[in-house]
């Protein structure tokens, strides 16, 4: 392995290069060595081989990253444990029905933005889907007799329908259903953006906007194609389908490097029941002073391990990490560091003494002598007289 | 963004408005970001305020497997992207300070971002704006040298400069009693 990285410019390289090669061979099977390739769809099929690679690219920059690569690498070790099987197969299911799926998450962050994402995603993974599989050759209609067509995935035959038949209109309405699917979700995301002030606080013009401007200048223009065609007897046709696929590939040149770039790291979420933390809420590590549970062994051990690798100390003078402590003893720590009242000596997770002789805490305890700067003299006197004091007061 | 945040937690009273503050700011969804906690409750119902530092090279941002904690370019160190964020808490507990909280709910994870509508417009974050003991100001850099050099002159005239033998038995050197913030 070593060898063969050593013979390209980066390991970025390599990698692209193997995508960009597999999605060749990907082609050449499925279009039967390019005997059903689909002409009219060149420019896309370029587009998204460069899509490709600046995925490739950066979801390796991604996946170099201390973090990511600790969790991506605990994950995978995790997921071929034996002991492990049944809790990974339960966090995937749970990762993909729940999240991916359903994205039950958002629509606890409110109904509208549960509507607006489940329309967006989904109408982008099904248009993607038929996009890719279209250009690719991945899977194409054949004409099997005039009444007849068939589909054929990876120049394997598969289902037989009729031209007219319901089925059939549904696949020829698939990229339609999905553009209307968008137009909704970027609509209504559209709206939140421009009237809703709490959004406005940490929104960008190029991360936020940019993407449902370039979303809604696709599905505009592919439906704009379907309008022309359907209704005006194709009308303007070529140029409104150059447009489109130029707004297209704009689309998939922007895709790695903007806001739609949480779509392919969004899996990791697995990561988290699968390696961490097992149910919600549960913690097992317990804290260093308090005892209270806060977190568990693994993943301590692993932020640790990533603070060490980028040169973080954080280490105290028992040899504890910072990350051992709860997260409210951290802040408490914090702040007697600061006011200068930490434990000195014996315990250091031992009670805190706040006690300066000066403000004192109840009425059982006398402040010292030295609050009161009193000559030495005059104590005597007072001494003398405290004899005489009745002894409640 | 040429003001500072300024904490003094002797100064806290522990009436908490800083936290009601912090609820009503935009973005903030209702919860509040920032602490009021107890020094330690057996001995004593001295409190003090607690906010992010906003670290120039912050811990939660480089534990984030997402890379989802973001700086802005005052600085400001903002809450995990919401798209990017995948709730694994690396970021609580990467944080030397203890200051980003979770919600287990929505799966996200928030943090204080010095109300970053406000700041960026140098008014005073919320929770600065509403301290009735200026515990959490919001001040010019010079200012803030000024205070901190009035501090250690304080002490002297006290007569109470902290040895490494006995500081403990002098501090907090301002244990309720308030600075002279005329200067």
């Amino acid at each position: 392995m070593f060898k063969l990285e050593k013979s390209f410019y980066s390991k970025t390289s390599m990698y692209s290069f193997f995508t960009i090669l597999i999605l060749f061979l990907s082609m050449w099977v499925s279009t039967a060595q390019f005997l059903h390739i689909d002409m009219a769809l060149l420019g896309y099929m370029i587009g998204s081989a460069v899509f490709a690679i600046g995925l490739v690219i950066r979801m390796s920059f991604w996946l170099f990253r201390t973090a990511t690569n600790k969790i991506a690498t605990r994950s995978v070790k995790n997921m071929f444990a034996k002991e492990r099987l049944k809790r990974n197969a339960k966090s995937l299911g749970i990762t993909l029905i729940d999240n991916i799926l359903l994205q039950k998450f958002i629509f606890k962050r409110g109904l509208y933005r549960g509507i607006q994402h489940i329309m967006i995603s989904w109408g982008c993974i099904i248009s993607f889907a038929f996009t890719f599989g279209l250009t690719f050759g991945w899977f194409r209609f054949d004409l099997v007799d005039p009444e007849t067509y068939q589909m054929v995935a990876f120049n394997i035959p598969l289902i037989s329908m009729a031209a007219n038949g319901w089925i059939a209109e549904i696949f020829y309405n698939m990229l339609n259903i999905g553009a209307v699917m968008v137009l909704i979700g970027v609509s209504m995301a559209m709206y939140r953006r421009f009237k809703d002030y709490d959004v406005k606080v940490t929104q960008r013009f190029e991360f936020d906007l940019l993407p449902l401007y370039i979303l809604l200048a696709v599905t505009v223009t592919g439906l704009a194609l379907t309008v022309s065609y359907k209704f005006l007897d194709g009308w303007m046709h070529p140029y409104i389908s150059l447009i489109h696929q130029i707004t297209v590939i704009i689309m998939l040149m922007y895709f790695p490097f903007g806001k739609l770039f949480h779509v392919p790291i969004r899996p990791l979420a697995t990561a988290v029941p699968m390696s961490y933390q097992e149910t919600l809420m549960v913690d097992t590590k317990t804290c260093k002073s308090c005892a209270q549970p806060y977190s568990n062994d693994d993943q301590i051990a692993d932020v640790q391990a990533i603070l060490k690798a980028q040169s973080f100390d954080l280490q105290l003078a028992d040899g504890t990490y910072l990350s051992d402590y709860c997260p409210s003893c951290r802040r408490r720590m914090r702040a007697l560091k600061q006011m200068n009242m930490e434990a000195p000596q014996g315990n250091p997770y031992g009670p805190v003494n706040t006690n300066n002789g000066i403000h004192i805490s109840g009425f059982g305890k006398k402040r010292s002598d030295e609050y009161f700067g009193i000559d030495e003299d005059i104590k005597k006197d007072l001494k003398e007289e405290k004899d005489h004091e009745p002894i409640s007061r | 963004m040429n003001k500072i945040m300024y904490l003094e937690f002797e100064r806290c009273i522990g009436c908490r408005a800083c936290q009601a503050a912090c609820r009503e700011c935009g973005d903030h969804d209702a919860k509040e970001r920032n602490y009021v906690e107890y020094v330690d409750f057996t001995e004593s119902r001295q409190t003090f305020p607690m906010l992010c530092m906003q670290c120039k090279d912050p811990a939660c941002a480089r534990v984030c497997p997402a890379n989802a904690i973001q700086i802005t370019e005052e600085g400001v160190v903002l809450s995990a992207m919401e798209e990017k964020c995948i709730g694994c808490r690396n970021c609580t507990f990467g944080c030397p300070f203890g200051i980003p909280k979770f919600d287990f709910e929505k799966n996200k994870m928030y943090k204080c971002d010095m109300c970053y509508d406000r700041t960026r417009e140098d008014i005073a974050p919320m929770c600065a704006s509403v301290c009735p003991s200026d515990a959490i100001r919001f001040i010019d850099f010079d200012e803030m040298q000024q205070l901190r050099r009035r501090r250690t002159q304080m002490n002297l005239v006290e007569g109470k400069k902290p040895q490494e033998g006995n500081k403990w038995d002098y501090v907090p050197e301002f244990f309720g009693v308030y600075t002279d913030s005329q200067s």
